[in-house]
């Protein structure tokens, strides 16, 4: 599995990369010292699995996270903000204190070999899930448990559960990332889950309600009603 | 955005106790009341013994009143004034002894040119009738003597209460002024134990003890340096500045440790100002929030630097640094900058300072200046 080491202490990753080196499937493909050079790298090796500190010089760990389309696996390593990692509502990923102990580190990578075989974020599979930042609260949204994406100016109100969180980005850019086989665009202002649909209901003038499992009510637009039937009789 | 560039951060201390008005009422209930019954004693006396019409009497001892009134809290006022109470005993005394034949000597001749106006005579009829068989001079010595007389009875009440009131007050500020302090230190030495930066140094230490064993031996002599220093804290208030500087140091050798070339340091410090004595720590936190809220914030790094000179009976020391050009609300230094002006104030009062100096962007410069 390719790894990044994402940290602003040159000696904090020579340390890391020690550690390391006993577990022969992680491969090192690169080092950050800042969110900047961690973003570069990402781009370039596309590593599964970042190694990320949080605070740093130029923006914290969770400003990087929230700049990523498809943020890899995290391994959060801090010295003392795990408290801020704790804000995590739900998360998929871990965190390790420095000094790192070594029984830690491998049954946190041990967790990551586990779950890694049931979901890959390879660049070319639709997007699982996002990295969305409300305030003082981040999460690991796991995307089929969205049922609509709403438009709100330029951002996005997420429909997840009991949470609303805001996403800094356009509904439009947001579509283009989305699996079009789960997820369809409803009307200019939504975008919603088709596995979360409970009933179709025909209003008049051809138009489309659909009811959601959670309760709520989209309407299709006349323009997208052809399209939405194509995709359900598929 | 901060509006005001120059945040000064120490504040002389205005405190008005709130039963500062009811004292006030007190006074001049006790002022009026106590003169009126001079008033009373001396007229009605003045009418029944020299048999004397009421109007000539009251005359007389109603502008004495206000005379007596007058004086006695012109005598207050100086006394206030001029701080008598800060004074030692010996002068206190001397003063008040002054004040009150002066201030006797007053109502004494006050008192003889009403009774030439009202009576054509100096010394009062009630004199007359008491000390009837002395000489006229002998009669304006003792009507001299009864004005002392009172004004001896005004000053024994006042200052005794006044002197009472201070030594409480005084001793009360004492015991505040030791507790704040400690309270100061406490927060300070919870502030200092800053765990990120601990377990920061751990980690790299860690990585040391391998690769490079000389440096990971001396990194823990620093550490072990700099932790007992500050779990020291409370020892004694004052250290002199080349000890506060070789502590300085070995926070800096681990802070070099974390930022590797990032940190470069430049010193110019003054040899004669090295025996001068600071508050503990009082440097160090200065160093520590410029490294935390400047230069670690610098992708790049940046120049620490500290000066230290005498100049005109004060040790000037200043700590500078760069700082990201975005003021984000903690760029003034937060809890640490505030807790060493508190500390600087209850040590030294207004005659020490510290200000923060924002005003070139990208630098920002802590200058302290305390009696030498």
């Amino acid at each position: 599995m390719r790894a990044l080491l994402i940290d602003d202490e040159p000696l904090a990753r020579r340390e890391l990369r020690r550690l390391l080196s006993s577990h022969a499937w992680i491969q090192i493909v690169g080092e950050a010292g800042n969110i900047d050079e961690a973003q570069a790298g990402i781009e370039a090796h596309s590593p599964a699995l970042i190694f990320l500190d949080i605070q740093m010089p130029g923006g914290t760990g969770f400003d990087l996270l929230e700049r990523l389309d498809r943020p890899p696996r995290v391994i959060f390593t801090t010295a003392y903000d795990h408290y801020a990692v704790k804000a995590f509502e739900v998360s998929a990923l871990d965190y390790l204190l420095k000094p790192v102990e070594p029984e830690r580190l491998a049954i946190a990578l041990e967790k990551i070999r586990r779950s890694t075989s049931a979901s890959g974020q390879g660049a070319n599979m639709p997007l699982e899930q996002l990295f969305v930042r409300d305030g003082p609260r981040c999460w690991f949204v796991p995307l089929r448990e969205v049922s609509v994406f709403s438009a709100e100016g330029n951002y996005v109100r997420l429909e997840w559960g009991r949470e609303r969180p805001l996403l800094g980005r356009s509904l439009t850019a947001l579509e283009s990332k989305l699996d079009s086989r789960r997820f369809f665009r409803a009307n200019r202002q939504q975008i919603l889950n088709l596995e979360h649909i409970q009933e179709v209901e025909l209003g008049s003038g051809g138009r489309l309600y659909v009811h959601l499992r959670d309760g709520r009510e989209i309407e299709i637009s006349r323009r997208q009603a052809r399209q939405f039937r194509a995709t359900m009789g598929a | 955005m901060i509006s005001d560039k120059t945040a000064s951060l120490v504040h002389a201390p205005s405190r008005q106790l709130p039963n500062s008005r009811v004292r006030q009422l007190a006074y001049w209930g006790l002022q009026l009341l106590g003169w009126g019954f001079h008033f009373w004693a001396q007229a009605s006396g003045e009418v029944v013994f020299a048999a004397v019409p009421w109007s000539k009497a009251g005359t007389l001892w109603g502008g004495v009143y206000f005379a007596n009134v007058a004086l006695t809290d012109l005598l207050r006022r100086v006394a206030k004034r001029n701080a008598w109470l800060e004074q030692r005993p010996g002068a206190l005394f001397f003063r008040v002894f002054v004040g009150l034949l002066l201030v006797s000597l007053a109502s004494f001749l006050i008192t003889t040119w009403i009774s030439q106006l009202v009576y054509g005579t100096p010394v009062a009829p009630i004199m007359g009738t008491f000390y009837g068989k002395l000489s006229a001079r002998g009669q304006l010595i003792n009507q001299f003597i009864s004005c002392l007389l009172f004004d001896v009875m005004w000053v024994a009440i006042y200052f005794g209460l006044a002197i009472q009131r201070h030594r409480h007050r005084t001793e009360l500020a004492h015991v505040q002024l030791g507790k704040a302090l400690q309270a100061a230190e406490l927060r300070l030495l919870q502030a200092q134990l800053n765990p990120h930066f601990l377990f920061n140094s751990l980690n790299s230490l860690r990585a040391l003890i391998q690769d490079e064993p000389a440096r990971a031996q001396q990194t823990v002599t620093h550490l072990a340096r700099s932790l007992r220093y500050t779990l020291q804290a409370n020892d004694e208030h004052l250290v002199t500045l080349a000890h506060e500087l070789e502590m300085v140091d070995d926070y800096l050798a681990l802070e070099s440790l974390r930022l590797a070339d990032r940190l470069q340091i430049a010193r110019d410090i003054a040899p004669d100002a090295l025996q001068e004595r600071v508050p503990r720590m009082l440097i160090q936190t200065l160093v520590e929030n410029a490294i935390k809220h400047g230069i670690a914030r610098l992708r790049p790094g940046g120049t620490l630097g500290i000066t230290a000179r005498l100049a005109s009976g004060e040790l000037l020391v200043t700590v500078s640094n760069s700082r990201p050009m975005d003021l984000t609300p903690d760029a003034g230094g937060g809890v640490g900058l505030k807790n060493s002006a508190e500390r600087l104030r209850l040590l030294f009062g207004s005659r020490a300072t510290l200000h923060l100096d924002l005003s070139i962007a990208g630098q920002a410069t802590a200058e302290v200046r305390i009696p030498a």
